[in-house]
């Protein structure tokens, strides 16, 4: 018993390290990325000002501007002028 | 960073419990189809051919005009694209390399487990070669921002060289962009493998029952990461959606739950209304029969199950044409509402059968105590299997790692086996004596202890490692044993429908009741036929049921039905029950085809061509005994009874003949005979022996005669033919009667004659040809004897005609004063003797018996016509 509750306090330290990556919208008006994770291609919209999390893992961004980028998940991005610049 | 992880952790942590709750419905549906592994297989091949697709055409946004150049400028001037550039090609050849391995290992765990590290290392290295392009974009992009836009319209021209330089910038931002959406495909279509593999595996865990997995520490702690990982992921991609969908769909969002509330709202408002009548005694009937308490549950039970199911159903289908939902989304929106729906209806269906509240609706014979008891397990069952399903929906829309269904099924397993040693000690157990309230007594020995044995042995074999197996024998516990619970709930209803009386208090009783007018015995046997007709329908559907349950393909069990129906084999014997049922229905078809062909040539054909009565009864009776004979041989030959293998009958038969049988076959015969030379006829008058009478039948072994006085004598055919038979109305009903008439010797001989004959021809029905005729016939002690012979065209009025003409005598003898036409004692006659009356005395020749009859005998003896 004393295992399985060491194995789950190890888990969730674990799971605590990992990151992701954080987008702030710089721009006045909101900005709609696609963001290709995984399997699936979404469309991710960031209002004007505010701070998203988004793809942990690693992935695909296309910014507004039509410029893609691929984000290995732990980065600190901005979008400014609708195109993503990244810290 | 670090703390907000944990706390999040620490929260989420607590829904680990419900997320590993798992496996149900997906496990055992992949474990009971032993032929479903060629589908993750068919997952994991696309990944082959997508790269060649999109290398050939990009499907990126790359600036317009740039394409051409690209190649070999923009990648000649940059080195880190270059770099990029070998690397994803690098990449797109390993991942070839591991598709084609993955789909040669796909029943080898380990290997694939080994693979799916791979894989995801190379996901990672396609990002990082994308990302080592990102400087030199970043680079382009200040340096495009440096140079300004393009002079206008009316603006000056800048320097060529100004020009030329933007102009190769844009070219090389569009190779990167170019390069980075290569990447981007390539890492989906790596993640697809991964996919795959994860998909592959879980199906190999679900489907290989005896697959031994370690339960220990590491893998618990693997789990309890991975499920961090997947519920992070997880609320992240449904907060993302939420905040997409509320800040930018919000008006579709309201729109869709509010109309979807309406639909619900609708359902169930309109179905308490349209079914209210079924609904409404509940609190009147003390005591309601069986069939009303099963309406209510049924109702109960559907009404709101209808109206949750509209409300999920429309709010989906709104949601996804207001195109608020994502595809990420979609699926687990679908299978949560799904999952709700389904736990939902079982512990409504559980609520009306056990009846907690009120005993008297009670469907199952429980006590009070006991049934508010077993909701629990039975609520608790449901829950875990609809989380274990939903969960393990959402992990494979998410692609989650196989240790998370492992972990799932091993928690419900235990859950599972916990509940049901639980459920032994419920004490539900009911006499028939006892009332409801009473405590209860524990289950049956048998039902009790298979209950902890079950529970005790699941627990056992998950712990032991055979989590598969363990999983896979909970659903079936749950599932059959709901199952069945449903086919008792079923047969009790087909029980309670056939006792006496019951069918009449049903709805569609008192309709046949009343538009049909039946008598209580003929409900009654259509109760009984509804009975049996409940119970076959509960046992076709629900073995099958169970049967697809265990993990048998419907094929099979096509394939069996299909054998008990055409092919049942006892030694050499072979039965067909769709031949005999076609051989009976052949029978009956041509039965009904020979009574109708019998009517319309009787009532058609021969009715109009004025066919005597006797003739049609023949014929009729005759076109009977060949349809039903050909009847019978055409449902012999479509029974499968060969033909042939009659004559072995026919032989015994035979000898049947020689000894007992010898009458009635010859009786049979005789009919045949008697129909068809017709010595006489349905409607003649026959003599027999002592048997007189007229023919009213002639049937297969016997003719049946009635005599004047009404008894029906059943004269064997043979006896007919064997023996002599008078016929009065043969070919015609001509008759001659003979009327006696005596007088003394004082009268002129000639002169009564001649009054004879007029008497005879003045009355309407005596027939002028042939004449009547007077004889003279006795020479008497005291008087002389005269015979009137008269003919009348219908033998059958022959008695009134004598009865008139007799009447006629007497008053012409009188008249005429002949002397009485009778004998008359005249040697002493006293005085007293003289003032009497006649005596009636006058027809030596006929016993009278049958004068009060409505037919008379016209003479006693008949001479030769």
């Amino acid at each position: 018993m004393r295992t399985v509750f060491a194995a789950l306090f190890c888990g969730m330290l674990m799971a605590g390290v990992a990151d992701a990556a954080t987008v702030t919208n710089r721009d006045e008006k909101t900005a709609v990325l696609v963001i290709v994770e995984g399997e699936s291609r979404m469309e991710f919209a960031i209002a004007s000002g505010a701070t998203e999390m988004i793809c942990p893992s690693g992935c695909f961004v296309t910014a507004p501007s039509g410029d893609r980028v691929g984000l290995q998940g732990d980065e600190t991005i901005e979008i400014v002028n609708g195109s993503v610049v990244v810290k | 960073m670090h703390s907000v992880g944990k706390l999040t952790a620490l929260l989420i942590a607590g829904s680990f419990g419900v997320l590993t709750l798992g496996g149900g419905f997906a496990t055992a549906q992949q474990t009971a189809q032993p032929a479903q592994p060629s589908q993750p297989a068919r997952q994991v091949r696309p990944p082959q051919q997508p790269p060649a697709a999109t290398q050939g055409t990009p499907t990126q946004p790359a600036p317009p005009g740039a394409a051409t150049e690209t190649d070999d400028g923009a990648a000649a001037a940059s080195p880190a694209l270059q770099q990029a550039e070998d690397q994803l090609a690098q990449a797109e050849r390993e991942l070839n390399r591991l598709a084609e391995r993955v789909d040669a290992a796909k029943e080898d765990d380990t290997l694939l487990a080994e693979l799916k590290v791979q894989v995801d290392e190379l996901s990672k290295q396609i990002i990082a070669a994308s990302v080592g392009t990102r400087p030199r974009l970043d680079e382009i992009k200040a340096r495009l921002t440096e140079l300004g836009d393009p002079p206008g319209e009316g603006q000056p021209p800048e320097a060529a060289i100004i020009t030329e330089e933007r102009k190769r910038l844009l070219a090389e931002r569009g190779a990167i962009n170019a390069l980075t959406g290569r990447a981007e495909n390539l890492s989906v279509e790596s993640r697809k493998l991964a996919n795959g593999i994860t998909a592959t595996r879980r199906a190999l865990f679900s489907n290989t029952l005896l697959k031994h997995t370690d339960v220990s520490a590491a893998m618990l702690s693997e789990a309890v990461t991975a499920t961090v990982d997947e519920a992070r992921a997880l609320s992240r991609s449904i907060g993302s959606w939420l905040a997409f969908a509320w800040n930018y769909k919000r008006v579709p969002l309201l729109s869709a739950l509010f109309l979807s509330l309406c639909a619900a709202f609708l359902f169930l408002v309109g179905g308490y209304r349209l079914f209210s009548p079924f609904l409404r005694h509940q609190d009147e009937e003390e005591e309601p029969t069986y069939f009303r308490q099963l309406s209510l549950a049924f109702w109960s039970t559907l009404i709101p199950t209808m109206s949750l199911t509209a409300f999920a159903a429309s709010s989906y289908f709104f949601l996804n044409s207001f195109n608020v939902l994502r595809p990420d989304i979609g699926p687990i929106i679908a299978i949560t509402l799904a999952m709700s729906v389904a736990v939902f209806f079982v512990t409504r269906l559980a609520n009306s059968v056990l009846s907690p509240k009120r005993s008297s609706l009670r469907l199952v014979r429980v006590s009070d105590r006991g049934a508010r008891m077993l909701m629990v397990p039975i609520f608790a069952m449901a829950l875990v299997n609809g989380l274990d399903y939903l969960l393990g929906s959402i992990g494979e829309s998410l692609g989650s790692p196989v240790v998370l269904t492992v972990a799932r099924s091993f928690l419900a397993s235990i859950i599972i086996g916990l509940i049901l040693m639980s459920m032994a000690l419920i004490r539900p157990m009911l006499r028939t004596d006892e009332p409801f309230e009473a405590p209860g007594r524990p289950w049956p020995r048998v039902i009790s202890l298979s209950f902890l044995l079950m529970g005790a042995a699941l627990i056992a074999i998950a712990l032991s490692g055979y989590v598969g197996l363990a999983r896979f024998i909970a659903t079936q516990i749950i599932v059959t044993g709901a199952i069945l619970v449903t086919m008792y709930i079923g047969l009790l209803t087909g029980k309670s429908v056939s006792k006496q009386g019951a069918f009449a208090e049903t709805a569609a009783g008192r309709y046949a009741e009343r538009r049909f007018n039946l008598e209580q015995v003929a409900l009654d046997q259509i109760g009984l036929a509804a009975g049996l007709g409940i119970y076959a329908l509960v046992v076709l559907f629900f073995i099958p049921l169970i049967l697809l349950q265990w993990g048998f393909q419907i094929a099979d069990i096509e394939s069996w039905a299909y054998r008990i129906l055409t092919e049942i084999r006892i030694g050499t014997i072979t039965i067909s029950l769709v031949g005999i049922l076609a051989g009976v229905l052949f029978f009956a078809l041509g039965y009904v085809v020979t009574r109708w062909v019998q009517r319309w040539i009787d009532g058609n054909i021969m009715a109009r061509s004025r066919v005597d009565a006797g003739v049609r009864n023949s014929i009729r009776t005759g076109i009977g005994y060949v349809g039903v004979g050909l009847a019978g041989l055409i449902g012999l030959s479509a029974a499968g009874i060969d033909l042939s293998s009659l004559a072995l009958v026919a032989g015994a038969l035979s000898l049947g003949v020689g000894f007992g049988l010898q009458n009635i076959v010859s009786n049979f015969v005789s009919g045949l005979i008697l129909l068809v030379e017709r010595p006489f006829k349905v409607g003649d008058w026959i003599v027999s022996g002592t048997t007189e009478g007229f023919v009213r039948r002639i049937s297969v072994r016997a003719t049946e005669i009635e005599t004047f006085q009404h008894q029906s004598i059943m004269m064997p055919n043979s006896l007919l033919i064997n023996a002599s038979v008078g016929n009065w109305t043969h070919r015609n009903k001509l008759g001659r009667s003979e009327i006696a008439v005596t007088v003394t010797y004082a009268s002129e001989p000639r002169r009564v004659i001649e009054l004879l004959q007029e008497i005879a021809a003045a009355h309407p029905m005596v027939l002028k040809n042939p004449a009547p005729n007077v004889g003279f016939t006795t020479f008497g002690d005291e008087r002389m004897t005269f015979e009137l012979r008269i003919y009348v065209a219908d033998v059958l009025k022959a008695g009134d005609v004598r009865n008139d003409i007799r009447v006629s005598i007497y008053e012409r003898f009188r008249d005429e004063g002949i002397g009485a036409p009778f004998p008359m004692k005249i040697e002493d006659v006293t005085p007293e003797e003289e003032a009497e009356p006649p005596s009636i005395e006058d027809e030596k020749v006929e016993p009278q018996p049958e004068q009060d009859e409505a037919v008379e005998r016209p003479i006693s003896r008949r001479r030769s016509r």
